[in-house]
């Protein structure tokens, strides 16, 4: 049986790199954009509920194959016929292969990747993450300096890590917010 | 509703409440709680915290974006020319060790794409490269932002840049982004331009002065051949057609099947081979994945009655 700590190091050193391969994969073969995250999501936990028993020989095929068959599942659930996800696969490997061709190059690049995963946030929201990331900040003292509520600074907290996480990962940035989030900033808070 | 958003935003919470001053050993156990109650839980959090250490980075900018500010040239982008400003901050003041970049090599990578892959460069600066099928190209980055595409077609996101110019040059020609989301693609001699958003300026390469240059905007496509560039303006469905590759899809509208089977064939090792012109003069439309090509020739079989021999090297169309 592999303890957390291992599944975690596993999951980061050899999972999270496959995150773009695995976004464009989903959103390939699953024309509802709105569900990427969600199969994404339960594509990891899936991979991690299967590595507690051991870890995957062959990491691409293994997650690969997980994305897969949860996509044909749903497709059948949905009674969705694909072409694609159900043709007869000729050559499984030349997927895999092509699967995980975009691991992010330019490791040593990465401190220009945060720079820029910084400034593609909204300019409010890149000011709280800086006064956390780089002045060590707690939300109590951000909210003083700011004059706003802790509540705010939380908030803004949290989108901003999302969102840079997301890039860091090779995603877009794109803040995503939850229902309750659209609900708060249309009835007018923060 | 979306659950995966709901438990990160929740994932997110907890990791910032547990890097407060205040955390204590009964928070540890409700988050221990929250991580054990599911695997999508852990799997959120672990991902969130792995990139929130990554991100830790920035405190290491942070303090040189401090320094830097101090010295004479507020407007030089750091991260273009870091040796300028390291030397500024050491002789203004004085420090003995200072955190230095990553020294600023120009370096050029090489990348290709087999046929019937894809490649997404994301660059260091936040612009995006989509690279199709069949595609090679070599892309510098350093003090300036060049890329040269040898073969295929790439679609470019570029986070615009005035000190630092996005150049793409194809054969002769070169495309400058003016703050831009477009994709170019060679086919020998032929390059063509299709613009998604903002604008690009094409050179031809032939003479040195500008007069030789246009400015094409989103929804404009332009095709260069020789000396010669056709431009076909304000057509935001023909672009979007032409860049339906980026989400796997081969769109045709009134295409004759010569050139629908020709397009699949840039994505597909075994080539579609139409024997006779009076079908290859067929046209027809319609969106298809361009990884499936046996099932854009069923329905061809289907629609239009046309027979279909497969052997090793090739499938073959007639009537």
């Amino acid at each position: 049986m592999i303890d957390d700590t291992q599944l975690n190091a596993w999951f980061c050193r050899e999972v999270l790199p496959l995150e773009l391969a695995l976004t464009r994969f989903i959103a390939r073969n699953w024309r509802v954009a709105d569900d990427v995250v969600d199969i994404r999501q339960e594509v990891y936990a899936l991979a991690l509920n299967g590595a507690r028993a051991g870890l995957p020989q062959q990491n691409n095929r293994y997650v690969y194959t997980i994305a897969r068959n949860l996509l044909i599942n749903r497709a059948k659930r949905a009674k969705i016929v694909s072409f694609d996800l159900f043709a007869d696969f000729d050559d499984i490997d030349r997927d895999i292969d092509l699967f995980a061709t975009h691991r992010l190059v330019e490791a040593r690049a990465e401190l220009r990747r945060t720079q820029a995963g910084l400034d593609g946030l909204p300019p409010r929201c890149r000011e709280i993450v800086r006064l956390r990331k780089v002045e060590g900040l707690t939300t109590r003292e951000a909210a003083e300096r700011l004059g706003v509520g802790i509540d705010t600074i939380e908030r803004q907290l949290t989108l901003g890590m999302r969102a840079l996480v997301d890039f860091m990962l090779g995603g877009t940035g794109k803040i995503t917010r939850t229902k309750s989030d659209r609900a708060r900033h249309r009835s007018g808070g923060e | 509703m979306s659950s995966a958003l709901e438990i990160e935003d929740r994932a997110a919470r907890w990791l910032l409440r547990s890097e407060e001053p205040h955390w204590s050993k009964e928070d540890q156990a409700a988050l221990d709680d929250w991580l054990d109650q599911s695997m999508a839980h852990k799997a959120a959090f672990w991902r969130l915290q792995h990139g929130w250490r990554e991100a830790d980075r920035i405190g290491a900018l942070g303090q040189d974006e401090a320094v830097v500010r101090s010295s004479v040239r507020p407007h030089v982008r750091r991260w273009w020319n870091p040796y300028a400003c390291a030397a500024s901050v050491i002789a203004i003041l004085g420090i003995g060790e200072f955190r230095a970049h990553v020294p600023e090599r120009v370096e050029i990578a090489r990348m290709d794409t087999p046929i019937g892959g894809s490649k997404i460069v994301p660059l260091a600066d936040g612009s995006r490269i989509e690279m199709n099928t069949a595609t090679t190209l070599r892309a510098r980055t350093g003090t300036s932002r060049e890329v040269w595409l040898d073969t295929g077609e790439a679609f470019f996101d570029v986070r615009h840049s005035n000190e630092v110019p996005f150049v793409v040059h194809a054969g002769k020609r070169t495309i400058t982004d003016l703050g831009t989301k477009f994709s170019v693609r060679r086919d020998g001699d032929k390059v063509t331009v299709s613009v998604l958003e903002g604008k690009v300026r094409v050179d031809d390469g032939t003479s040195a002065q500008n007069d030789r240059s246009v400015i094409i905007a989103a929804g404009d496509t332009a095709i260069g051949l020789g000396t010669s560039t056709l431009i076909a303006p304000r057509s935001g469905a023909r672009v979007e057609d032409m860049l339906a590759w980026r989400s796997g899809s081969l769109r045709f509208d009134q295409t004759t099947l010569a050139e629908a089977a020709a397009e699949f064939n840039r994505y597909n090792r075994k080539p579609i081979i139409i024997t006779d012109a009076e079908t290859a003069s067929i046209r027809i439309g319609g969106t298809f994945k361009a990884s499936n090509a046996a099932a854009f020739v069923r329905l061809l079989s289907d629609a239009y009655g046309l027979r279909v021999t497969t052997d090793p090297n090739a499938i073959k169309i007639s009537s």
